[in-house]
């Protein structure tokens, strides 16, 4: 690995980019959509300032949250070409024969559309700092995500790239790391909904009321009725929202919470609500209406105190898959080639 | 002993159930423009690939200036230029550019790659184009660009597929002198192509491939008859006539629109002839071989071959 090499391999991507116009109105466009969501967000958050935090946390979260969606929909188009486009331009091989190995042409690559990916976080730092200064966020919670945010990016390029590698054709590259994404985005969503809705148990549930009479006075308390019903159980298979790229970074940011314990961003949310779903369900509860005045919840940070973080396996096994399949890559464009992808030529 | 040149032995390979090359050996000596000659899909560009340490070999042994190209890809790649006939340009980059981005892949500093790009693009004559965007480039510039890129790293030996299609005249005959002053600097040319013709000015020696098969030149000995194309000024003669001077019977002597063609068994017999016609009075002004010579061996060997069926 040569370093002088492979920062030539990522220029001469960076370049061919730069030098687009494609490139600058997607950009653009990007910067107008984030205007859009930041004007919005403020709206949209003005009522957190009653409660003595600034709406800014939840701006930020919401901005980087717009930076993820567009880096997942934009990467499977700029990475999931990167070889055998290059392939079939014919612009691979006279690369190959030259003192650049298959790793560094791989490796290149992978940080070209890398930063390629970054390109929308650095448009998104304007944005990113009125949220800021708009106040209510904590240093953790702006270094933490944005560096998730960061790595998720580099994981997106990396099954891009590597699939690129694996895939003969540019199109079903193209369009298999958008089904690897959508699987992680989507798809875990998905198995969480219909695998906890199929696994339903039954739980059971007692309450009484009192009785009011004519004259609205305290009569007497009715007889306990019973009540029995199915429940999904989220709290068996919590685990696979944990490799969703939206809730690794909602999970490992720190939560931040107003004073009656509810987060106050978007993160925050997210993280509580996939938390709490590993709270299994109750399979008896008592209600007494006939007992003391309204029952008073727990909030939501008490909820969650002591509940799994589930980020880093999410984030592991999303690596893990990037990394088999930039190794696959690479092991598919090592010259002398032994087998080709089928239908292809070197050169 | 490590040869300076191409060394193949034997070399096969396989794709899938095709056989591209089916047993191909060779030398290509240093100080010489070897030809590979052979028809489409005879297997020139899968050799090719191999000898650029692109492709791996099933079976058989190459040596690229005495370094297997299979064992050590970087050594044989620092001694080998590589000008494939797909030429692919990176659309973005000019052609200065394009050299520069070859020569920093090939580990020389920035500056360094500047200095070789220009003084490469004006060595091949695209010193007018070289900020030009490659893209716009016409087919024989981009070869050109290519020929340009195969030699930034000063290769000892030079791989070159179908260098000359799509090259006009006075390209081919800046081709030819470019590889002519590479050769005389005492290093290694290999050219393939199937139009021989081009190959005729460009090579000293050739190599026949055919079916994936080298197989070895044809004697090109006096025995063999080769047509020789006459013309002469003024309305053309009678065959007989012409006949008659050779000593020929009149169905010997074939006609090309408003020449003659004659079938002589070598050199000797040829010049016999030419004097026998001047001496019967015509007045030859065209006295040449009809087809070339690598093209007479090529149409030799698929006879040769044909007949073996």
């Amino acid at each position: 690995m040569n370093a002088g090499r492979l920062w030539t391999i990522v220029t001469l991507e960076l370049t061919q980019r730069v030098r687009s116009v494609a490139w600058y109105v997607l950009l653009g466009v990007f910067a107008a959509i984030l205007l859009g969501v930041t004007a919005l967000s403020f709206l949209a958050f003005s009522w957190m300032s009653a409660f003595g935090t600034g709406a800014g946390g939840a701006i930020y979260s919401v901005i980087v949250y717009v930076v993820l969606l567009l880096v997942v929909l934009v990467s499977p188009t700029v990475a999931g070409n990167a070889v055998n486009g290059d392939r079939d331009q014919a612009t691979l091989a006279p690369v190959q024969v030259t003192l650049a190995t298959t790793g560094e042409i791989v490796l290149g690559k992978l940080i070209a559309a890398w930063i390629s990916g970054l390109a929308f976080v650095a448009v998104a730092v304007p944005f990113l700092a009125v949220a800021t200064i708009a106040g209510g966020l904590s240093p953790a919670a702006l270094v933490v995500s944005l560096l998730v945010l960061v790595v998720e990016i580099g994981v997106f390029a990396a099954i891009g790239v590597g699939l690129s590698a694996l895939v003969a054709r540019p199109l079903f590259s193209i369009a298999s790391t958008y089904l690897v994404v959508a699987a992680f985005v989507i798809g875990t969503l998905i198995v969480f909904g219909l695998a906890g809705a199929a696994t339903r148990t039954e739980v059971s549930s007692h309450s009484r009321y009192l009785n009011y009479d004519a004259a609205g006075r305290e009569d007497s308390c009715t007889a306990w009725e019973e009540y029995t019903y199915a429940v999904p159980r989220f709290d068996r298979v919590w685990w696979v929202l944990a490799a969703n790229p939206f809730v690794i970074i909602a999970d490992a940011t720190p939560t931040a919470y107003d004073r009656q314990g509810n987060p106050t961003d978007l993160f925050g949310q997210i993280a509580s609500g996939v938390r709490m779903a590993q709270v299994p369900p109750e399979a008896d509860t008592w209600s007494d209406g006939c007992q003391g005045g309204p029952e008073s919840y727990p909030s939501v940070r008490e909820q969650t105190d002591g509940l799994l973080p589930s980020w880093f396996v999410g984030l592991g096994v999303q690596l893990l898959v990037a990394v088999l399949l930039m190794w696959g890559g690479w092991a598919r464009t090592r010259t002398p080639a032994r087998t080709l992808p089928p239908g292809t030529r070197v050169a | 002993m490590a040869s300076p040149g191409i060394d193949v032995v034997d070399v096969r390979r396989a794709f899938g159930a095709v056989d591209a090359v089916r047993g191909v050996s060779l030398t290509a000596a240093p100080g010489r423009v070897t030809g590979l000659v052979g028809p489409n899909g005879a297997g020139k560009t899968t050799l090719l690939l191999m000898l650029a340490s692109l492709l791996r070999p099933d079976a058989g042994s190459i040596r690229i200036a005495g370094i297997d190209p299979v064992a050590d890809p970087a050594g044989a790649r620092r001694v080998l230029g590589w000008m494939p006939d797909a030429l692919g340009a990176w659309p973005a980059l000019t052609a200065r550019e394009t050299v520069a981005v070859s020569a920093r892949l090939y580990g020389m500093t920035r500056s360094d790659a500047a200095d070789r790009a220009a003084a490469l693009l004006g060595h091949v004559g695209l010193a007018d184009l070289a900020d030009a965007p490659a893209r716009v480039l016409s087919r024989g510039q981009k070869q050109r660009l290519g020929l340009a890129r195969a030699l930034v790293h000063d290769p000892q030996v030079l791989l070159l597929d179908e260098p000359a299609s799509g090259l006009d005249p006075q390209a081919r005959i800046d081709l030819r002198l470019l590889l002519r002053g590479f050769a005389a600097a005492g290093r290694t040319v290999l050219v393939s192509s199937h139009v021989l013709a081009e190959l005729e000015e460009l090579v000293d020696d050739a190599v026949f491939v055919v079916a994936g098969r080298s197989v070895t030149e044809p004697a090109t000995g006096a025995e063999r008859v080769r047509a020789w194309r006459v013309r002469t000024a003024g309305d053309p003669p009678s065959a007989v006539s012409v006949a008659a001077a050779l000593g020929l019977r009149p169905d010997d002597v074939g006609r090309d629109r408003d020449a003659f063609l004659v079938g002589f068994a070598g050199d000797d017999a040829a010049a016999r002839g030419l004097r026998a016609l001047l001496d019967a009075g015509l007045a030859v002004v065209e006295y040449a071989p009809a087809v070339g010579r690598l093209e007479q061996a090529f149409l030799d060997l698929g006879r040769a071959s044909g007949g073996d069926a």
